[in-house]
């Protein structure tokens, strides 16, 4: 298990963590969400030993991070950084060497993934001649390379074109089935809803929502129901009882149902002002839970 | 495939320093330099030895029976510090293609007739008409005693007493050990670039990142100035094997133990400093995020070796004024002025070991306050880290 436990930090007055937990099983995928400045790159560099926390550790099979532990986990930082004047192969050898791996079983490795993520034939090429992409699947071979036991990735899908995606959500995959613990950042959230075990929600240095896509959905507070009525007039369901519009453009209507009101008496009202063309529970996207829960803490974070 | 191992301090300082080595190797403007320097040292030896050479030697032909004047020719050439060849002729005809084919500088021509001819191609040079003029007379002289029948003169020797016999290998010694200074002095600018510019790249790339998740910031500044240092080293001991060699080979120097001697003590002075200057350099560099921003904060440890160089070459010409005996125990300085002073006057073990010392100190000074410097700053990226923010930050 993969521990990230009651992490504080603060850069003089900006606190930038105020007690961030979560916890990633073996062998699954965490998506890491957020907005801009909510602290999720600082917990990942703290887990890295890159910044220290004030309270709080981070701990692998119940033991606190450390050099050695460190040095077995793969890491894609924000900022990307390679040698520009290494060549491919002997950069990732090199980093496979850094992280324990005897010289032949660098290169073997190195040759490996260069082959897998499709740098083959630019095995010999300075890193500074490779396309922006290119040189992210170096990246991300660096990452790969020492046969890590956990990776902890920061935004590794940024700047991918939707095939660079695609097999970097391949290789994901592929690790996690063999066990490995991935926490990835991003703020493609279709992606994380789509890779991801489970999600973490981070606002304001606070993690705001934890658990998986499903969990999160059930927690919400109301249900919402979706109903296109194309030729009711506007406002046709705000005199409902138990039901409190969303939104409403041109009879696409979502509507927000109070625990015991009777899904079916509001479809009996939308066939009275004609045809009804679309009638279903919504399944509020990992975006519109994102929206929810960040927003939930703005005005406290006001107060504060 | 076996699985990772972890990665001791001291073996992570090797991966370091091994990648600094090879990437440093096939860079194309240290092989130039490198290859520069050799062709220069090689160039230097050269001209050495053709001025050397070739420089004072005449050919003269003698044409006609003389009696004595071949000896007194080879008299007179010793005297004036000439080395005279002379070659017989059989006739003037003779003597004419000789000179023209360039095989000797100038013809005798004393064949008793009339008086004693020299035969040149265009002019006689000093040397030629001095050696030949004094032979002439000093032959011409004997006759004419010898006619006047006094024989067996006894001309007195003079005897010469040098008053400063080791003048000449002073000045020898001066100018390896000023040599050895300025060697010392490109080296370390050189060698401090090469650090300085490897950590900005480092931040400037933002490998760093990638690099200090698996390593301490002292394995990664330890491995860059072995790696680096080893090669300087290296350049530094070639530089010198093949400048002593090639002095001792073509017979340059009349001293070849002390200027075993006085290479030796610059290759070891070369150690000292460039422990501390690459930790300097290593340590400026990382207080900025970008090559352009380098030449600033490198600046002023640029001056001081400068001013160091400047202080050595003048310590050449008075190796005991107090600027020169004070800057040589000044870490920093004294590895640019102590060897000069080591090979041109008399500097006492004690002065020699107590600069060792002191720069010793200084290097694990710098190494100490420097290695929390180079921690703190070399994950702040974006602009120009003060040093004074970088000593009170924290150390992750």
């Amino acid at each position: 298990m993969l521990e990230f436990d009651e992490l504080y930090k603060a850069y003089g007055p900006n606190r930038v963590l105020e007690g961030v937990s979560f916890r990633v099983r073996p062998g699954s995928m965490f998506g890491f969400c957020g907005s801009n400045g909510a602290g999720k790159t600082t917990t990942m560099r703290i887990a890295m030993g890159l910044a220290r926390a004030d309270a709080g550790e981070v701990r692998w099979q119940g033991r606190p991070l450390d050099q050695a532990v460190r040095r077995r986990i793969g890491y894609m930082p924000e900022e990307r950084g390679l040698y520009p004047k290494m060549k491919v192969g002997e950069q990732v050898a090199y980093f496979a060497r850094l992280h324990g791996l005897d010289r032949a079983a660098a290169r073997r490795a190195a040759d490996e993934w260069v082959e897998v993520l499709g740098l083959g034939p630019r095995r010999g090429d300075a890193v500074e001649k490779l396309s922006l992409g290119n040189q992210q699947r170096v990246q991300l071979a660096a990452a790969l390379v020492s046969r890590p036991e956990v990776l902890i990735l920061d935004e590794p899908f940024s700047g991918l074109d939707p095939i660079g995606v695609d097999s970097l959500a391949e290789a994901l995959l592929g690790q996690v089935r063999q066990g490995v613990p991935v926490v990835f950042s991003s703020h493609q959230l279709d992606l994380v809803e789509r890779l991801c075990d489970s999600v973490g929600i981070l606002a304001r240095g606070r993690m705001v929502a934890t658990g998986t896509v499903d969990e999160l959905r059930q927690r919400e507070a109301g249900q919402l129901l979706r109903v296109v009525v194309p030729d009711a007039a506007p406002g046709w369901a705000s005199g409902l009882p138990g039901v409190r519009v969303v939104s409403e453009q041109a009879g696409d209507t979502v509507l927000e149902l109070k625990a015991d009101t009777d899904d079916q008496a509001v479809l009996a009202a939308a066939l009275t002002t004609g045809r009804v063309a679309h009638f279903a529970w919504q399944q509020p996207t990992l975006v519109e839970l994102f929206r929810e829960a960040v927003a939930a803490t703005t005005p406290q974070e006001v107060a504060a | 495939m076996s699985a990772p191992q972890d990665v001791g301090s001291a073996a992570m300082v090797r991966l370091v320093a091994g990648r600094e080595l090879s990437a440093r190797l096939r860079d194309k403007n240290f092989i130039i330099s490198s290859v520069f320097i050799l062709v220069l040292l090689l160039g230097t030896l050269g001209l050495q030895v053709v001025l050397n050479s070739g420089s004072e030697e005449t050919r003269v032909g003698l044409v006609g029976e003389a009696p004595g004047l071949e000896e007194a020719l080879a008299a007179q050439g010793q005297a004036l510090g000439v080395d005279v060849v002379v070659s017989r002729l059989d006739d003037e005809a003779a003597a004419r293609t000789a000179i023209e084919d360039g095989e000797v500088d100038g013809v005798l021509v004393a064949d008793g007739g009339q008086g004693p001819e020299l035969l040149v191609e265009q002019s006689a040079d000093g040397s030629l008409q001095a050696v030949v003029q004094g032979a002439v007379g000093q032959v011409a002289v004997a006759e004419q005693l010898a006619a006047a029948g006094v024989t067996g003169l006894d001309v007195p020797e003079v005897t010469v007493t040098a008053l400063d016999p080791d003048a000449d290998r002073d000045g020898q010694r001066v100018v390896v050990a000023i040599i050895g200074t300025g060697l010392l002095y490109g080296l370390l600018i050189l060698f401090g670039q090469f650090v300085a510019q490897g950590v900005v790249e480092e931040k400037s790339s933002r490998v760093v990142e990638l690099l200090l998740s698996s390593m301490k910031p002292w394995q990664l500044l330890a491995g860059k100035i072995l790696g680096l240092g080893l090669l300087g080293l290296a350049q530094i001991v070639v530089i010198a094997v093949v400048g002593v060699a090639g002095a001792l080979a073509f017979d340059l120097v009349d001293i070849p133990g002390e200027l075993i001697g006085t290479a030796v003590s610059v290759v070891l002075w070369f150690v000292l400093a460039y422990a501390l200057y690459a930790s300097i350099f290593a340590v400026a560099a990382s207080l900025v995020s970008r090559q352009e921003d380098l030449g600033t904060v490198i600046m002023p440890t640029t001056l001081v070796l400068v001013a160091g160089f400047i202080v050595g070459i003048q310590a050449a010409a008075n190796p005991d004024g107090t600027l020169a005996v004070v800057t040589s125990f000044i870490p920093g300085l004294s590895p640019l002025v102590m060897p000069v002073r080591q090979a041109a006057g008399e500097v006492a073990a004690w002065e020699v070991g107590l600069a060792v010392v002191l720069a010793a100190v200084a290097v694990a000074l710098v190494v100490r306050v420097g290695g929390r410097v180079y921690a703190a700053s070399l994950l702040r990226t974006g602009g120009k880290t003060k040093l004074r923010e970088a000593l009170r930050a924290e150390r992750v």
